[in-house]
């Protein structure tokens, strides 16, 4: 276990070495942001002045060794535009983000596995089909468009909804639903399939022979063991929440990372860029960790390893 | 549906006595639960879109920074526009009128001496006056200082105070734009509190910013609202209205939802398409011709056929500007002469632009030698102004039928940024401008060698030196005339239009959009 671990960290720390390398400069091909950042008749001596002032007119290597140097101390830099500590931008958001994405979590959960136990417990039925086709719609829907419809509807058109916002869990609903819905599709159809396959196995057989009642072959049997590899969908859905929150958030104004990202590529705020993408890089280092560990609690077969 | 949790428990911050009394029926009655906590859940949403004494505003983005000197964003501008004020300000119509200055002269020309308003305290009892103007402006002409809005400023070089309620701005040349530096869209130019902004390295201004102006600020939760309060001592008289909330919503048709569902009073940047919707009922429209500038421009410094007048001409004449400022505007904003908004200074509304004439654009392209044609890059940005990917488009059909074609790039502004740092704008072009005044307009995008010029001249050159080079108004004016008739023959550019600014209010507001796109709620009343 404690070799496990080990190496994990020790995979965890390469991937984030790289991840920091990759976004460090693929943000800057496009150019630094002293153009963007000056008013339009800023004279080509104005921006050169303010590009040195910056320290944009360094190396690359240089700067990125400046970056490294600075990160592995806590110290992710300041936002261009907002003159404060990039990753404090980002961190101050996480809240907000964490509050939407875990609703979208819960409400795929509590959708996707009813609706997958009943799917596959009445195989080709019309319950069966159903879940295939919302499935079949949730994974095609665009977020984007899903919550545009969601704003004509529950907002200009009945005034239900508040269509952005963040404060009261009226302003939770339509975003929870938009970023719920991929993951609810994407969950049913695999812990279906899993469970259709479990349900044919021999110790499934054996267990209805001795008499066991269907709801409990079902739940306590099949369950368990179609869970293992629905879980590492999920442990990868929690990563598809926190980058499909990126669009929602936008859509509806909901203040957290995903709309800060957008605004500092727009912007080319590269410390925040930064920030954002290591921090997301490291949740989803330590989600996959998780979901490593939690395996064993499934399986205790993998528990030592054997 | 059947996993429905306590309603009132989840409105728990709104229970009333009523609901109370419904929480018991509502636990036996599940279905009817679900829809008296929707029917409660309704309530607050109706009610704020009553709420007559606060104006909420939807911009797309929110703020970066309370510190005036230190952003570059003009969603950012319109909020500190509330809290401070300038030296001298723009009213409605686009004159330059008096603020924190009462008046000014020029005792030579260059010297710029304001009288300052008397008896003017910033919201935390700091007294305005002449050191307080110094102290703002060496502040931020502070190259150390970084401020993003340098440049505006940056011809002052030196501010003296004569006494407590006179200042005098020296330059070393003569600056005749030297009002347009001074009032609200010139960022560092608002007047802050000397001992306040000191403290912390102007960190707390940052965050909770302190100014003379009509509001105080009271909150700011990032992304997601700046919340202001009247300051009933301003100068100018209280505001009417007592409370002012910026909400930033980036998306378009969000904005809409919110103001049709009256969770904002004045939402920004509707698109044309949508104003027939808004016009009617509980919103109505507002728009005014922009500053901003819709124009082509020619590149004649490398060697193609846009080098040759005539050419540049014929595209004047081949593209029907009015049928596109119809198709795509609903034929809102102005159409120019000349690449100048027509209420800047020496702007002569007799000017005409070239009318619509394909035959003679096919005429003047065969006399130049290109009866079969030529092709043409065209470089713009996509989404960088109201409706400007279609507008290049048309552009291009009209283009298109007298022989020229086009291939239309679309840059990313960062790589927009590179390429024109690199004076790598080839072909025509779509830059988009803005500029009360032919010397910050003409000068950068005409004048030879200018970073923003791919255009050159010598006997329009010497007649931009002369405008820059004197503050005496008629002289400026008949300077630019001869430079207009220039400009006209030669056809560096094909002037299009003044997009309008369009905005989406609540009925009930009284709001005056301006044509600088600063948001000045000063006056605003419902």
């Amino acid at each position: 276990m404690a070799n496990f671990l080990i190496s994990r960290l020790l995979y965890a720390a390469i991937v984030l070495l790289g991840v920091s390398v990759a976004v460090f400069f693929l943000i800057r091909i496009g150019g630094d942001p002293s153009a963007l950042f000056l008013p339009p008749e800023a004279s080509i001596e104005d921006i050169q002045r303010f590009r040195h002032l910056m320290g944009f007119d360094r190396p690359l290597v240089i700067q990125y060794w400046d970056f490294l140097s600075r990160a592995t101390r806590g110290d992710f830099g300041m936002s261009l535009r907002y003159e404060q500590p990039a990753m404090q931008l980002v961190l101050e958001r996480v809240p907000a983000t964490l509050q939407l994405g875990g609703a979208a979590f819960v409400l795929s959960i509590v959708l996707a596995v009813p609706l997958a136990i009943l799917a596959a417990a009445n195989r080709g039925s019309i319950i069966d089909r159903a879940s295939l086709l919302i499935s079949l719609i949730g994974q095609s829907f665009p977020a984007f468009w899903l919550a545009i419809m969601l704003i004509l509807l529950f907002s200009e058109t009945f005034h239900m909804l508040p269509p952005s916002g963040r404060g009261s869990w009226q302003n939770l609903v339509m975003p929870a639903i938009v970023l719920a819905t991929y993951s609810t599709a994407i969950i049913t159809r695999l812990l279906r399939s899993s469970l259709i396959e479990v349900l044919q196995s021999d110790y499934v057989r054996t267990a209805r022979g001795k008499g066991v009642r269907e709801s409990r072959i079902l739940l306590s049997h099949a369950l368990r063991n179609a869970a293992i590899p629905t879980l590492t969908v999920i442990g990868l859905q929690v990563g598809a929440l926190l980058g499909g929150a990126v669009i929602t958030e936008e859509v509806f104004a909901y203040p957290g990372i995903g709309r800060l990202a957008i605004q500092a590529i727009a912007n080319r705020d590269f410390t925040v860029v930064q920030a954002f993408v290591l921090f997301m890089a490291a949740v989803i280092v330590v989600i996959n960790l998780l979901v490593d560990l939690s395996y064993g609690l499934l399986d205790p077969r993998l528990r030592t390893g054997k | 549906m059947r996993k429905t949790t306590d309603p009132t428990g989840r409105s728990a911050h709104r229970r009333t006595e009523k609901g109370e009394q419904m929480k018991d029926i509502l636990r036996r009655h599940f279905v009817a639960g679900t829809l008296g906590a929707a029917a409660l859940a309704l309530l607050p949403l109706a009610a704020s879109a009553q709420n007559a004494s606060t104006i909420v505003v939807a911009q797309a983005a929110d703020a970066y920074s309370m510190d005036p000197a230190k952003h570059s964003a003009f969603p950012t501008a319109n909020i500190l526009f509330q809290i401070y004020d300038g030296l001298v300000s723009q009213n409605e119509k686009g004159d330059i009128v008096p603020a924190l200055a009462t008046s000014w002269s020029n005792p030579d020309p260059l010297t710029w001496r304001f009288k300052l308003r008397e008896g003017v305290k910033f919201h935390n009892g700091e007294p305005f006056n002449a050191a307080a103007v110094k102290y703002t402006l060496d502040r931020a002409l502070d190259p150390n200082f970084k401020a993003p809005y340098y440049s505006r400023i940056s011809q002052i070089k030196s501010v003296t105070v004569v006494d407590d309620y006179t200042v005098e701005i020296k330059t070393d040349k003569p600056f005749p734009t030297m009002l347009l530096s001074l009032y609200e869209a010139s960022f560092p130019a608002l007047i802050v509190p000397p001992s306040y902004t000191a403290q912390n390295n102007s960190a707390d201004l940052a965050a909770k910013p302190v100014g003379t102006g009509p509001y105080r600020f009271v909150e700011w939760k990032k992304d997601e609202r700046v919340v202001l309060e009247a300051n009933p001592d301003y100068w100018g008289g209280k505001p009417a209205v007592e409370k002012v909330i910026f909400r930033p919503i980036k998306e378009t048709r969000t904005r809409i939802a919110e103001l049709k569902s009256g969770g904002v009073d004045i939402a920004v940047d509707v698109p044309p398409e949508d104003m027939a919707s808004l016009d009617g009922g509980e919103t109505k429209i507002s728009t005014v011709a922009s500053d901003s500038l819709y124009f082509l421009a020619f590149d004649i410094t490398r060697d193609t056929p846009l080098k040759d007048k005539h050419v540049r001409q014929a595209i004047n004449y081949a593209v029907d500007v009015d049928a596109i400022q119809q198709a795509l505007l609903n034929g809102m904003g102005t159409r120019i002469a000349l690449t100048l908004p027509a209420n800047a200074f020496g702007y002569d509304q007799a000017w005409k632009p070239y009318p619509y004439d394909p035959a003679k654009a096919k005429a003047l392209l065969a006399e130049a030698g290109y009866k079969d044609g030529f092709t043409v890059p065209l470089m713009t940005r996509k989404g960088r102004y109201m409706k400007d990917s279609e507008i290049v488009e048309a552009t291009a059909g009209f283009l298109a039928k007298v022989g020229i074609k086009v291939n239309i790039q679309y840059l990313e502004p960062g790589v927009w940024g590179q390429v024109s740092e690199k004076k790598g704008r080839e072909g025509i072009t779509f830059p988009g401008w803005s500029g009360r005044d032919p010397n910050l307009v003409w000068y950068p995008l005409l004048h030879t060698g200018e970073y923003q010029s791919y255009y050159s001249n010598p006997e329009l050159d010497k007649l931009l030196d002369a405008g820059a080079g004197t503050i005496d108004q008629a002289e400026r004016k008949s300077i630019y005339e001869k430079a207009a008739a220039i400009i006209k023959e030669d056809a560096p550019h094909l002037p299009m239009i003044q997009p309008p600014l369009i905005y989406g209010l609540d009925a009930r507001l009284t709001w005056t959009p301006r044509p600088d796109g600063m948001i000045d709620l000063r006056k605003a009343h419902f």
